[in-house]
């Protein structure tokens, strides 16, 4: 028997039957649901043969709008898997009143920890990442991203990451540590199961991807912009993605070498983190908080970039304090590297160093301020138009402006003291990132879909959205506030104080609003598809707007631009509509040339295909895997560094054909406007 | 920044992508910088282990020759230069050695720092200000 034993260690490690959850419903039937949902699809893509179209149009697509596309993909579908466990959360908390709820406490803390981890890091990450990357090339007027394969590469490794934490839910366990896996409880003798082990591989598989998106991204803005777009015309969108990606340069590998040292400590004895043997735990909270604070201006920032894209075209004006603005945007790049210390006030240190970074937190309050001013004197005086986005950026500006004062009143070291990990913390944090990023990713969603697709989303169903989630969002978040005064802390399973149960239950009621809000916006989705001939946008050019993502078609060509954009001042496309430059490009006769593009390559997936299998056997400690894995993605590697023929040649006559069409188009519509 | 920035075919270089100079000139440029390199390492082993010089100067003096060490790689082998077609990569490096400088430096003093609020209360009552 005790060689059969050895033989199943040396094939699987510590994986066995009772990884699989038979004893607990709830996860095993999600996961079933999800599984049988998961075949159902893939099934109908085969049987319906649109197998090799999802494979050559947009697995192996290199092209960076069809690669932002699935980030936000990944996003959304991430984010109904994080919003369930928000939901269990509520239910629990409202039911758990002097008594256990329905949730043991080892499931519960599985919970929040993945709520957290997926909401950050599955969700904000790639929703953001996908923006940018749609987004940022056509606002610069430039074909594609610097690096379009390891483009490919980036978003497959995010993938394999979210696809590594939802395996946890029916293989193993995940880790009930709280979403930054503090040690000691995820040292080893404190978390024994792999759910620590999910949490830190899932991360650094998917900080590779976030990482090599980070530098593609930098490069993009620095090094290809098109004719006459220097720094100070470039769209505030491409700042606040330099800001943001310049940050994740920086700060991402803090992250990858913390959770390596853990790592280190969890499978080869090391004493980093540990109770004992010289390891300090403290060294752990502050540098994933030195990765951690920059982490927030990485999701907020574009965020920020959205709004003012949306605020300036919604109002009929340019961006009001442009300079400010890219300022305020670089300030906070670097101010941000300066507050990590806020996260843990509490931990010891004396009166000098909390003061020191309590007031630096504050002055970081300073230049966001400068933005909302900027936003609100960009509104005054403009003709506003509230359509959808618009409406989530005032939405926006207005619950981000609270959430920034309870952040302000938490920079201050002696609140702090009474106010950490208190409800009222988990209140303000989730006033910010919901507030900011969640209701900046929306605008920026609803902003550009029609580029993304050539139709626009249903009208009412996002207004309907909107309304719902900005309601539900106050009906949810206030109460926690209150509860954290009252002295609730966070991550609780069960309560015994009468005074905060009241609160719960109506924080269990907003988060049905809040539900809702997400029907409507599924809705809005499933009924703009079906009404996609009645919402078509043929001009390109859908809300008026004054960058130049909005002067080629919908959904642009694979090469973006015909010819390289010439740009003359700030606000291009609206800049080229004033002087009518389009209408004597045409009468001219454009000399079409012949464009190079980078060839699709399934680099990315395969890359992907083979970091799942590694990740999947480190965590389960299967070695022979982690070697077949790690060779498997160095020959990929090295077939793709091999290729003889990476891009290939759009020929002119098909550039005209496709552009002749946008150009007919948009002379229609001035011939129209001409009419009138 | 300035308006007669003409983008996009690339005014600056980056790191690796080098201007045209003959082979000749560029194998000399990473000699020049591979010896360098080595006395420098070889000088560290020495004077770690060396009892010829005042005791207390051997930390300080590592420090010193690592510092050349890394100067000699952005030279040498990374090609970073003050011309004006390296603004970006030299822009890179000071906002990288600002955010280490800033995490390093934060690190030692808070972590220098980590009792001073912990000791029992009857040793921190007569500690407050």
């Amino acid at each position: 028997m005790p060689a059969v034993r050895t033989v199943e260690a040396m094939m699987l490690g510590k994986l066995d039957w009772s990884a699989i959850p038979f004893d607990q419903p709830i996860p095993l039937i999600a996961g079933a649901v999800v599984l049988v949902g998961i075949l159902g699809v893939l099934i109908w893509v085969v049987v319906k043969g649109h197998l090799p179209y999802l494979w050559h149009e947009w697995i192996t697509s290199v092209d960076h709008k069809r690669i932002g596309v699935m980030y936000i993909l990944l996003a959304s579908v991430m984010l109904l898997r994080g919003g369930s466990d928000a939901i269990m959360m509520r239910i629990q908390q409202a039911v758990a009143f002097q008594s256990q709820g329905y949730l043991p406490p080892e499931h519960y803390n599985q919970i929040f920890s993945a709520h957290g981890t997926i909401m950050i890091f599955f969700v904000a990450m790639p929703f953001v990442i996908g923006l940018m990357n749609l987004i940022v090339p056509l606002q610069l007027g430039v074909r594609d991203v610097a690096f379009p394969t390891l483009n490919s590469v980036g978003f497959w490794l995010t993938a394999t990451g979210a696809l590594l934490v939802n395996l946890s839910l029916v293989i193993g366990e995940f880790a009930r540590t709280g979403w930054l896996a503090f040690p000691p409880l995820s040292e080893l003798s404190y978390s024994p199961g792999v759910g620590v082990d999910y949490y830190a591989w899932s991360l650094q598989i998917s900080g590779i991807g976030t990482l090599v998106a980070g530098i593609n991204l930098v490069t993009t803005v620095l090094k290809l912009r098109t004719k006459g777009m220097n720094y100070l015309r470039m769209p505030m969108f491409c700042w606040t993605t330099l800001a943001s990606n310049l940050l994740i340069v920086a700060a991402f590998p803090i992250l990858t070498a913390t959770l390596a040292m853990l790592l280190l400590d969890r499978y080869l004895g090391f004493h980093f983190f540990t109770n004992e043997a010289g390891g300090n735990v403290m060294m752990f909270m502050n540098l994933i908080w030195a990765w951690g604070h920059p982490e927030v201006y990485i999701l907020v920032l574009p965020a920020f970039g959205i709004f003012s894209e949306v605020v300036s075209t919604f109002s009929g004006k340019a961006l009001f304090g442009y300079r400010s603005m890219v300022l305020a945007t670089m300030a906070i790049c670097v101010i941000s590297f300066m507050v990590w210390l806020h996260h843990f006030f509490t931990m010891g240190a004396g009166p000098d160093v909390n003061a020191i970074f309590g007031i630096a937190s504050m002055i970081i309050a300073i230049p966001t301020g400068v933005k909302i001013y900027n936003w609100l004197f960009t509104m005054y005086g403009g003709r506003i138009r509230f359509e959808t986005p618009m409406l989530w950026s005032i939405g926006f500006m207005v619950t981000f402006i609270i959430g920034g004062l309870t952040g302000v009143l938490v920079a201050v070291p002696p609140a702090d003291f009474m106010l950490h990990n208190s409800m009222f913390l988990v209140a303000h944090f989730h006033n910010v990132i919901i507030g900011g990023v969640l209701f900046g990713a929306f605008a920026g969603f609803e902003y550009w879909f029609p580029k993304a697709f050539g139709f626009r989303l249903d009208d009412r169903w996002g207004k309907l959205a909107f309304w719902f989630t900005f309601l539900g969002f106050y009906v949810t978040f206030v109460p926690l506030y209150v509860v954290g005064m009252l002295g609730m802390t966070r991550r609780m399973q069960h309560y015994d104080v009468a005074a905060w149960r009241p609160w719960m239950l109506v924080a269990a009621a907003g988060m049905a609003v809040l539900t809702i809000g997400v029907i409507c916006q599924i809705m809005q989705l499933v009924v703009s598809i079906r009404n996609r001939e009645a919402l078509r946008d043929r001009t390109g050019d859908p809300w008026d707007g004054r960058s130049l993502e909005w002067a080629t078609s919908s959904p642009p060509p694979v090469f973006n631009f015909a010819f390289n954009p010439d740009v003359r001042g700030e606000d291009a496309y609206w800049d080229m509509k004033a002087r009518a430059q389009q209408q004597s490009l045409e009468h001219g006769g454009p000399e079409y040339q012949d464009i190079e593009m980078p060839r699709n390559s399934p680099t990315g997936f395969v890359c992907a295909f083979f970091a799942t299998i590694m990740g999947f056997a480190l965590i389960w400690h299967i070695w022979w895997m982690v070697i077949l894995g790690g060779i498997g993605a160095f020959a990929t590697f090295v077939v793709f560094a091999w290729r003889d023929h990476d891009e290939y040649v759009i020929p002119a006559e098909e550039v005209a054909a496709i552009d002749r069409v946008n150009l007919e188009e948009r002379r229609s519509l001035v011939s129209m406007a001409g009419a009138v | 920044m300035s308006d007669q920035t003409h983008m996009p075919a690339g005014h600056d270089l980056a790191p690796g992508d080098e201007e045209q100079h003959s082979v000749g000139a560029r194998i000399l440029g990473y000699v020049v910088g591979l010896a360098l390199a080595l006395l420098l390492t070889a000088t560290s082993f020495f004077i770690a282990g060396t009892d010829l010089v005042w005791q207390p100067s051997i930390p300080v003096a590592l420090i010193v020759l690592a510092i050349a060490q890394m100067g000699v790689h952005l030279v040498f082998f990374l090609h970073i230069t003050t011309g004006p077609d390296n603004t970006n990569n030299v822009l890179a490096l000071a906002f990288g050695l600002l955010v280490v400088f800033l995490v390093v430096g934060g690190t030692v003093w808070i972590m220098a720092h980590l009792n001073a609020n912990m000791p029992p209360m009857d040793q921190i009552m007569p500690m407050r200000r």
